[in-house]
């Protein structure tokens, strides 16, 4: 029983062997342990510098208290005489002012009666050329009264027949809450987001489709330019696929200037070496017995491909792209850092006003995004494979 | 126009001279030589691997013959161009044991998957959207038994339907002769009578030739006119049904060491 290995006693050459790889492989962690700058320790004794970002991530600032307004609008020709004076109601909410029509260059008083108490009043000219110029500032007292300096500017004078109006704006925040600012761009962001994912993907699948076949071992054949073919195509595909997002992003940010088109492109291109690669396998698995029977019969190739090997083919393909466009708004979010536009745009340009609450509105929302669209790709997924 | 001659009881639908069929280093078929006339009902039969799905594919132009002379409906395959050999193919029709439907297509697809050798690629692509020539693909079906099937999905199907569906498709092609590999190896008896019966009826009413390989013997006997026994690529017997005896089948599967040359009939 000469020829058990396993009952063989081991050279000394192979201990050896085993030991020197042992020392190898302990100097290779010990190094990459130096070289990653790694301090575990930190992880915790830091632990603090994360705490005010962390809040500010899990606070997102996605509600605000609205503002709102209330206006009185009057008619004030100056000088008098050209054009049409105010009517003052007797009570109810009015402003009034001191006379009813002045010159220029001059002050009047503005007063104004039961009005919202306690709040904030902007006066405003309206100019007959439909310019706004701010005026004079007041608060309401309890009784919703205020008196307040107006002073006539020469702009304010009648032009052509038209006159200036004066108007008060009051100014209150509502009790009702409101989106902020932050969530309506991030809203807005994230559906631009969406979209570039889904132009990336649909680009993606013409260019995959036709490629896709070339690169499928049971299409081109074993004829010789079937097999050049077949090899060309998949070395493209594994070159491509060896480029990330990023590196497109950044090449296609310097061709086509910062914004959504450049990530479009550079999602694209990424998503043409993934999906061809995956619709070429696709291709492969199918059942050829449907093709032979049609070939046997006297179909051409051609035929065979539209009539046994497209149905065949055609469901894997759109839950493919369904997936891809899942992983492109994924991707998007990192693109727009480099340029590619979308919701990483916004999300970086945040990140580097040190906005934390706002950047993590635009966190979150990514993360309900791409949990919805990765629930709802592999409820399609299911029904179509 | 057609340069190909209409079969007459005169002429053999399929004629192999010597004909062999290797792969690599591996001779699947040698010295074949056969006639098959006009209308007959030829059983194939011969245990796993004697050869019988390379014979089928020989004689429905799926393969070339590496040696001697595979002639179809009196043209040599091996001679003729691509394009020649198809226009023979569409009148060759071919059913197979496991059915080779697309299964996610609804049935009407499959049977005009029949038209394909007369369609061209534009109307199969058409056809595909909105199927064409309902009508011919619904008496096809209502001739295998299932009309009210026109619109399924063809994977919804039972095996012996989607049995059905293959011939159907066969019928629309309406070739002159019909060659079925195993069509029932994958059927429980009862779908493998009806199966064999629509065959045979087939066969009785249009008068296109049957060439049936069977994994099983009896079938032969009840169904046809004709028994050819291959064993290891080669025929043993081909004789009428009637002259087949139990010694000749037994002779057929019989386990023999390799390098049994003188198993070899004349």
């Amino acid at each position: 029983m000469d020829n058990q290995p396993w009952k063989k006693s081991p050279s000394p050459w192979k201990y050896g062997r085993s030991a020197l790889l042992a020392v190898v492989i302990i100097a290779a962690y010990i190094y990459s342990f130096r070289v990653t700058e790694l301090d575990l320790p930190r992880l915790v004794t830091d632990f603090p510098k994360a705490v005010p970002i962390l809040q500010d991530f899990l606070t997102p600032d996605v509600l605000a208290r609205g503002e709102q307004t209330e206006s009185y609008v009057i008619n004030y020709p100056v000088p008098c005489g050209s054009g049409q004076e105010a009517e003052i109601p007797d009570s109810g909410p009015r402003i009034v002012p001191s006379v009813p029509c002045s010159d220029p260059k001059t002050t009047i008083t503005v007063e104004g009666f039961d009005l919202r108490p306690d709040t904030k009043v902007q006066l405003r000219w309206l100019l007959p050329d439909g310019r706004r110029l701010r005026s004079a500032r007041a608060t309401t007292d309890g009784n919703g009264h205020f008196n307040v300096e107006v002073e006539i500017r020469p702009i304010v004078a009648a032009k052509e027949g038209n006159i200036s109006q004066l108007e008060a704006e009051l100014q209150w925040e509502s009790t009702g809450l409101m989106p902020s600012e932050a969530l309506k761009i991030t809203f807005a962001k994230i559906v631009e987001t969406v979209f570039m994912a889904l132009m990336a993907t649909t680009f993606a699948c013409l260019v995959a489709f036709p490629v896709g076949f070339l690169g499928a071992r049971n299409i081109m054949g074993t004829g010789p330019v079937g097999t050049v073919v077949y090899y060309i195509a998949r070395t493209i595909f594994n070159l491509m696929r060896s480029i990330e997002a990023l590196v497109m992003a950044v090449m296609f940010a310097i061709w086509l200037g910062f914004g959504p088109f450049a990530g479009v492109m550079a999602m694209t291109v990424v998503t043409v070496a993934s999906l061809s690669k995956l619709f070429s396998e696709a291709i492969e698995s199918i059942d050829p017995g449907p093709m032979e029977a049609i070939v046997a019969a006297g179909g051409n190739r051609l035929q065979a491909i539209v009539y046994a090997v497209f149905p065949q083919v055609i469901p894997p393909f759109i839950a493919f792209a369904i997936y891809h466009w899942d992983i492109n708004v994924r991707i998007s979010t990192i693109i727009g850092f480099v340029g590619g536009g979308g919701i990483g745009l916004q999300l970086q340009t945040w990140i580097n006003q040190l906005a934390y609450n706002k950047a993590g509105t635009a966190v979150w929302a990514i993360v309900i995004v791409v949990t919805i669209l990765d629930n709802l790709s592999s409820q399609i997924r299911k029904r179509l494979v | 126009m057609t340069r190909i001659q209409e079969p007459t009881s005169r002429n053999p639908v399929f004629e192999l001279k010597d004909a062999g069929w290797r792969t690599g280093d591996l001779q699947i078929l040698a010295g074949i030589n056969l006639c098959i006339w006009p209308g007959e009902r030829v059983a194939l039969v011969g245990a796993s691997g004697a050869g019988k799905t390379t014979l089928i594919n020989l004689l429905n132009g799926s393969l070339l013959p590496s040696e001697g002379e595979v002639r179809v409906l009196g043209q040599n395959m091996a001679r003729l161009s691509p394009s020649a050999r198809r226009r023979v193919q569409r009148r060759i029709g071919t059913v197979y044991q496991q059915f080779h439907l697309v299964d996610s297509l609804r049935v009407v697809h499959n049977v005009n998957a029949g038209h394909l050798g007369h369609w061209s690629l534009l109307k199969a692509a058409f056809s595909l959207v909105w199927p064409l020539e309902v009508e011919t693909a619904a008496h096809a079906l209502a001739q295998v038994g299932i009309p009210e099937k026109l619109y399924e999905r063809t994977d919804r199907l039972s095996g012996g339907q989607q049995q059905r569906v293959a011939l159907a498709r066969v019928l629309v092609q309406n070739p002159e002769a019909i060659l079925a590999d195993e069509p029932i190896s994958n059927l429980d008896p009862e779908r493998s009578r009806e199966i064999i019966n629509l065959l045979y009826r087939l066969n009785r009413q249009t008068g296109k030739t049957l060439v049936i390989s069977l994994h099983t013997i009896e079938y032969a006997f009840s169904h046809c006119q004709r028994i050819i026994g291959l064993r290891q690529g080669r025929i043993l017997f081909d004789a009428p049904a009637s002259e087949v005896s139990p010694e000749m089948v037994a002779a057929l599967y019989r386990i023999q060491p390799s390098g049994a040359e003188d198993d070899r009939a004349a």
